[in-house]
């Protein structure tokens, strides 16, 4: 999994334009994180795709996106991870690294979760 | 001040010259406010040529050209020329009207989606809907259609916004967007390559057209002793009298320069993104070559072609940095020697008297004949191959043509557009009969305008180059492309008082091409040609260039 963070200007239409161009290059994105973040009128964009050739053959059409601050493809060994999971004894909030809070995942066997790598 | 007003002023700003545009229910304050105007305002009789027109005007005067269509109907008529435009990276600001913002997504009157129509299309669009930021978006349209490589803008102007006050301290907001960066790391290893290459080639695409790096590159060429070869949108950026010049390549460009592409040890490629149409099969282009690949657009750089030094700038820049870094200067005679050879080899036997008409020769009749400044634009299909194989592009001349997006009726706009940038210059447009009949209202545009461009119609009956793959790949079987029930195109350019001329006989041809250059009102040479003849030689799409289907062409396939 690779996983793309771009921070844009946060105003409508942003997120078809971005996702436009992984429609046109046939990738199937497998998370989307969106929302407003420390700067005002900006917004940051998570996007995780299934591997790196995939990502690196998008990067350069975000970059050149007129609302696309900047894009980047996030170094692995960054990756944290941050999960809500609902099982048999209720709802359970897990952080850590990526294969931390996966083999936890996997261990719980839980009835829904989301998960929610590198976000920040 | 109000919203259209201040329209107007920023693109009086802009030094616009010239608009093309079609009004509409609610484009009508920005229209009058254009009564007190002094920029030209043309009419087309449809919004995809006004588009065109501002397409061809900016190709040759290297400046946003700027086309204005109503909300709805006006706004997907238009799709078809900034896509057009879009592909061939040619600046243009496309402005259309939308209903008002309070009703906008309510399924309006002629209300449709024009932001997000166009947006896969444009370089960027602004969808203004705080008359605030009408200036900003404006001026922003001109800065990205001419910053870093060149493209369409489309600005949506809802009514109520055209209506609205815009205070001063809006209009007088300084703007700027960012320079696209420049990345020239590969520079030590590109000469390095370049030096030590036994068989260079350079490769010159659109984007040399655009930052007019022709001189610098024959320079180049000349130090490096490597045979340039172009794209068809690079036709008429390097001049093709020049003996390292070898003409258009790909799918049916001149066998030569075909060879010099797929022969090279080292390809020296310039603003060009590898289109299917040049590299035929990719997985088989160049797999002995390595690859330099200077483009202004870093999504560019591996697109299509793997295995690369990336050199990410304007060509003009890289160029002239290649031309100070090289230090060894290798005479490379045998390779030099060949090409000059195999160019001498692959003259063509086009020249064909003989009746009905062979297209090559007006082709040939107009390359002679047109003055060195001639501007020559072309419709899609057989016509446009034609040109691009035969006609030679040297001085001032200049050849435009819709060669991304392949948009039958691009050529005669595109020349009154032209024409009206370079008024000078003689204006041909190489049209075929199916191409002409998508756009021949605009006849009346050239006439109410006074807009003296020449239309060399290939007129052979048949959507040419479709019949000819049905001929060569489909058995024959001729389906949807003949044009039964054409009009008298001589009758029909006369119904709107433009001058015609019926060509024919061979004889009659070229006399036709001198009245034509003399006339000062619009002119049709209706020239009828061979309509068996194909566009030959060509590489069959996904095959390699040893596939090539040979026809008439003479060329010994550059064997030992």
């Amino acid at each position: 999994m690779e996983v793309i963070m771009m921070l844009t200007y946060d105003q409508p239409g942003v997120m078809q334009r971005v996702m436009a161009e992984f429609t046109r290059k046939k990738i199937n994105v497998d998370t989307i994180v969106v929302g407003p973040c420390e700067m005002s009128e900006k917004s940051r964009i998570v996007i995780s795709v299934r591997d790196r050739e995939t990502a690196l053959g998008v990067i350069e059409h975000l970059r050149a996106l007129q609302e696309v601050i900047e894009a980047d493809i996030v170094d692995h060994r960054r990756h944290e991870a941050y999960a809500i999971m609902l099982s048999r004894d209720g709802v359970c909030r897990v952080t850590g690294t990526v294969e931390e809070v996966e083999s936890l995942i996997k261990k719980s066997q839980p009835e829904k979760y989301i998960e929610v790598v590198n976000a920040i | 001040m109000k919203g259209a007003r201040a329209v107007v002023e920023l693109l009086e700003k802009q030094n616009v010259e010239v608009l093309f545009g079609i009004p509409g229910g609610v484009l009508l304050p920005l229209y009058d406010s254009l009564v007190d105007s002094d920029m030209r305002h043309i009419l087309p009789r449809h919004e995809q040529c006004g588009a065109h027109m501002a397409d061809g005007y900016a190709r040759v005067s290297k400046r946003p050209g700027v086309c204005i269509a109503t909300s709805g109907p006006g706004a997907t008529n238009l799709v078809t020329g900034v896509a057009t435009a879009f592909m061939d990276s040619s600046p243009l600001v496309a402005l259309t009207g939308q209903v008002a913002t309070g009703v906008l997504g309510n399924d309006a009157f002629q209300e449709a989606d024009s932001f997000s129509l166009m947006m896969p299309i444009t370089k960027h669009n602004f969808r203004v809907t705080d008359p605030k930021t009408l200036p900003e978006a404006m001026k922003r349209a001109f800065l990205i259609a001419t910053t870093g490589r060149y493209g369409p803008v489309h600005v949506d102007l809802p009514i109520d916004i055209l209506q609205a006050e815009i205070a001063d301290t809006d209009m007088n907001k300084e703007v700027r967007v960012p320079k696209p960066r420049r990345n020239l790391a590969g520079l030590l290893d590109s000469i390095k390559l370049l030096e030590q290459a036994e068989r260079p080639t350079i490769l010159v695409g659109g984007g040399v057209s655009w930052s007019r790096a022709g001189p610098e590159i024959t320079r180049l060429a000349e130090l490096l002793t490597a045979p340039i070869v172009t794209t068809l949108m690079a036709k008429g950026s390097v001049p093709e009298n020049h003996p390292l010049v070898l003409g258009v390549c790909g799918m049916h460009g001149r066998q030569v320069a075909n060879y010099a592409l797929n022969n090279c040890d080292v390809l020296l490629a310039i603003g060009t993104r590898f289109s299917d149409r040049v590299t035929g099969r990719l997985s088989e282009f160049g797999a002995q070559t390595k690859v330099v690949h200077v483009d202004i657009d870093s999504s560019e750089i591996g697109k299509n072609v793997k295995g690369r030094v990336g050199l990410i700038g304007d060509a003009w820049t890289v160029v002239n940095a290649l031309i100070a870094g090289l230090q060894q200067r290798k005479k490379r005679a045998t390779w030099k020697s060949r090409i000059l050879e195999l160019n001498k080899e692959c003259s063509c036997d086009f020249n064909l008297e003989s009746n009905p008409i062979k297209p090559q020769k007006v082709i040939h009749e107009l390359s002679k004949l047109l003055p060195d400044d001639a501007i020559v634009t072309t419709e899609v299909g057989q016509n446009q191959m034609w040109a691009s194989h035969f006609f030679k592009c040297y001085g001032k001349r200049m050849f435009i043509t819709s060669g991304g997006l392949g948009t039958m009726g691009f050529g005669f706009p595109a020349a009154l557009g032209a024409k009206i940038a370079r008024p000078e210059s003689v204006v041909a447009d190489i049209a075929g009969d199916g191409s002409l009949q998508m756009v021949s209202q605009e006849f009346a545009t050239a006439m109410e305008n006074d807009i003296p461009v020449m239309i060399c119609l290939l007129n052979n009956g048949w959507l040419g180059m479709v019949k000819q793959w049905q001929k060569l790949f489909y058995d024959s079987r001729y389906n949807a492309t003949n044009l039964g029930g054409s009009p008298d195109f001589v009758k029909l350019a006369e119904a709107y008082g433009a001058q015609a001329i019926r060509v024919d006989k061979h004889s009659e041809v070229t006399d036709a091409i001198r009245s034509g250059i003399k006339s000062d009102v619009p002119i049709l040479l209706d020239f009828t040609i061979d309509p068996e003849e194909d566009v030959l030689p060509m590489t069959p799409p996904g095959k390699s260039a040893s596939d090539w289907i040979k026809g008439r062409c003479q060329w010994k396939g550059g064997g030992e």
